[in-house]
């Protein structure tokens, strides 16, 4: 028996993002969704479910909008879901998640194993779940591709720079895996309906000891432009010849 | 005691990290202490590109997982009060960096791209990605240590010799803590589908491509220029013509070569952000007003079909 707790985040879906003319993010007509990685990471978690038996948990920390959020997650698999919900939630750095997100968790969920996605999809920092692991002072695997459960043990193939690092972490433990861990199901309509019955745990700002001051200040966010020399060349012999001179120019060619 | 420090998994990490530590250091008018992992020589020759003081990280038997560092390195922090901590964001620097800045309660960002100190704040501000690419943001931490990783090859490597010290002595820190972790192993990868991501010239497939087929035209633009094939998102995941571990950009892979050429590419974002690391950005197109050519070094406007057989022949004649 395996009781997993599972992270999720509700993000903007960057495909929707626009660029203003003067360089700025247009954000107007943007939809949301479930962080990708984590899409993956529910799935590990409810295939570890299947193999080990237990529960798993959804937990997400969000603004009052990311109740759709909610029920998508719950319909891929989840038996329950923690919600803590508030507006200040919105925008939280990662450190202030990882509080967040260890407060609810061992205040509402005993768990063996924290299944976190390698980083979310908007930000991108990758820092939410070793922080998680540091704030609640359990064993941390980052970057994991396989993993397998034995006897209060977890066995985790992780991804390295030209290796696999094959590492036993005594559980409670917290694994932070990467999208090839698990490929996402589809919900179906009845995976939909069924995810309306599922309990939902509520848990706001007042139930939490504090939500300690950001670490991190964002001064701008702006379109990346990309600068390059736009030099352009015909597609007469000429034009390919001097082409090629400029790319031996530049080195490039070996 | 003040200083800024780098930690990095080899010695390329740590050169390149020494460059940007050193004009850092300078502006905060501190000194600079490189931190190795096992290799001393790798710690030494850091004194020689600039550092002012080496450490090297000694595990006390046998090789594990990094992280058996962490409350030794804390400890260091805490005794010592660094103004940054400059970390290469490998896989394990990554995870290690967020468990350091969590028990320091410091403010870390992430892959970041470019630094610029503050004179009036003495602070510095720290450029990274967002939304996949499409965007820039830039922060400063509010707490000290200012913390950033730093992805390999952003910065040139510090040369030997440009630094105040050229010899100094190495501090060994042997693992103080038991690990909670331990390494089973370590397994050479399987080869996966060809890794692109290494690929010092990478030839692009776009939707300019009529027919599957035709992609041999491409290949052989890539042999004689010894380059890998990558595709765009309509031409892997879409019409799979090409692997989907092929596929450049936002929903695929980010690759960094020294040339990328892309054929028949129309230049949207999502996939302009899979390449903007490349030294130098090449297009065919034969649409003059592609964004392509925006985001290109150099681009020929002309039809694939009549232009890469030319190249190929031009290319043949250099070799």
């Amino acid at each position: 028996m395996l009781d997993i707790v599972v992270c999720f985040k509700w993000v903007v879906d960057e495909a929707f993002i626009r660029r203003t003319s003067s360089g700025d993010l247009d954000f107007s007509s943007v939809d949301y969704k479930i962080s990708e990685y984590d899409r993956n990471a529910i799935e590990a978690a409810v295939r570890l479910r299947e193999e080990y038996g237990g529960s798993v948990t959804a937990v997400i920390v969000g603004a009052p909008e990311a109740a759709k959020g909610v029920k998508d997650a719950l319909s891929r698999g989840p038996d329950r879901a923690v919600f803590a919900e508030d507006p200040l939630f919105r925008d939280l750095d990662p450190s202030q998640t990882a509080s967040v997100l260890g407060q609810v968790i061992s205040s509402k969920t005993p768990f063996h194993l924290i299944i976190c996605g390698e980083g979310s999809g908007d930000v991108y920092s990758q820092q939410t779940g070793p922080r998680l692991a540091e704030f609640l002072g359990i064993p941390c695997a980052a970057y994991v591709q396989r993993l397998t459960v034995k006897e209060e043990k977890v066995m985790a193939d992780r991804k390295v720079e030209g290796f696999i690092e094959v590492d036993i972490l005594p559980l409670p433990a917290l694994v932070t895996v990467l999208p090839d861990i698990a490929t996402p199901r589809i919900p179906g309509v009845k995976d939909t309906l069924m995810a309306s019955k599922k309990a939902v745990i509520k848990v706001g700002k007042n139930e939490l000891t504090a939500v300690p001051p950001p670490l991190l200040k964002t001064q701008s966010l702006k379109a990346a432009r990309v600068e390059r020399e736009c030099e352009k060349f015909t597609a007469e012999a000429e034009g390919i010849k001097r082409f090629v001179a400029a790319l031996q120019k530049r080195g490039v060619l070996k | 005691m003040a200083g800024v420090w780098v930690l990095g998994e080899n010695r390329e990490q740590l050169f390149e990290l020494l460059s940007i530590g050193r004009s850092l250091a300078d502006k905060y008018g501190t000194t600079l202490a490189a931190f190795a992992f096992q290799d001393t020589q790798a710690a030494r020759d850091c004194i020689a590109r600039g550092a002012d003081r080496a450490v090297v990280l000694k595990y006390r038997g046998q090789e594990g997982p990094l992280d058996v560092f962490m409350p030794t390195i804390v400890e260091e922090v805490k005794g010592k009060d660094p103004d940054m901590l400059l970390i290469a964001s490998t896989y394990r620097l990554k995870e290690l960096a967020a468990r350091i800045a969590e028990r320091l309660k410091a403010g870390l960002c992430s892959d970041c791209i470019k630094l610029v100190f503050n004179e009036e704040e003495k602070s510095v501000e720290m450029e990274r990605l967002m939304y996949g690419g499409s965007a820039v943001q830039k922060v400063v931490c509010l707490s000290r240590p200012a913390m950033a990783t730093i992805p390999p090859g952003t910065f040139e490597k510090a040369e030997a010799g440009s630094g105040p010290g050229k010899e100094g002595d190495v501090d060994e820190i042997v693992q103080t803590n038991e690990p909670a972790v331990t390494m089973l192993e370590r397994k050479v990868r399987e080869r996966e589908a060809k890794d692109i991501r290494e690929a010092r010239t990478v030839i692009c497939v776009g939707r300019g491509f009529e027919k599957k087929e035709d992609i041999k035209l491409a290949e052989e633009l890539a042999t004689v220029l010894r380059g890998e094939i990558a595709g765009t998102r309509p031409v892997t995941e879409e019409l799979h013509w090409l692997p989907e571990s092929l596929c450049i950009g936002l929903s695929g892979i980010q690759v960094r070569p020294d040339l990328y050429i892309g054929l028949g590419v129309s230049g949207q974002i999502q996939h302009v952000t899979g390449l903007r690391d490349a030294k130098v950005i090449c297009a065919v197109n034969r649409d003059a007003n592609a964004p392509i050519f925006g985001v290109s070094d150099l681009g020929i406007v002309g039809d694939l079909y009549d232009v890469v057989p030319k190249l190929v022949d031009e290319l043949k004649k250099g070799f």
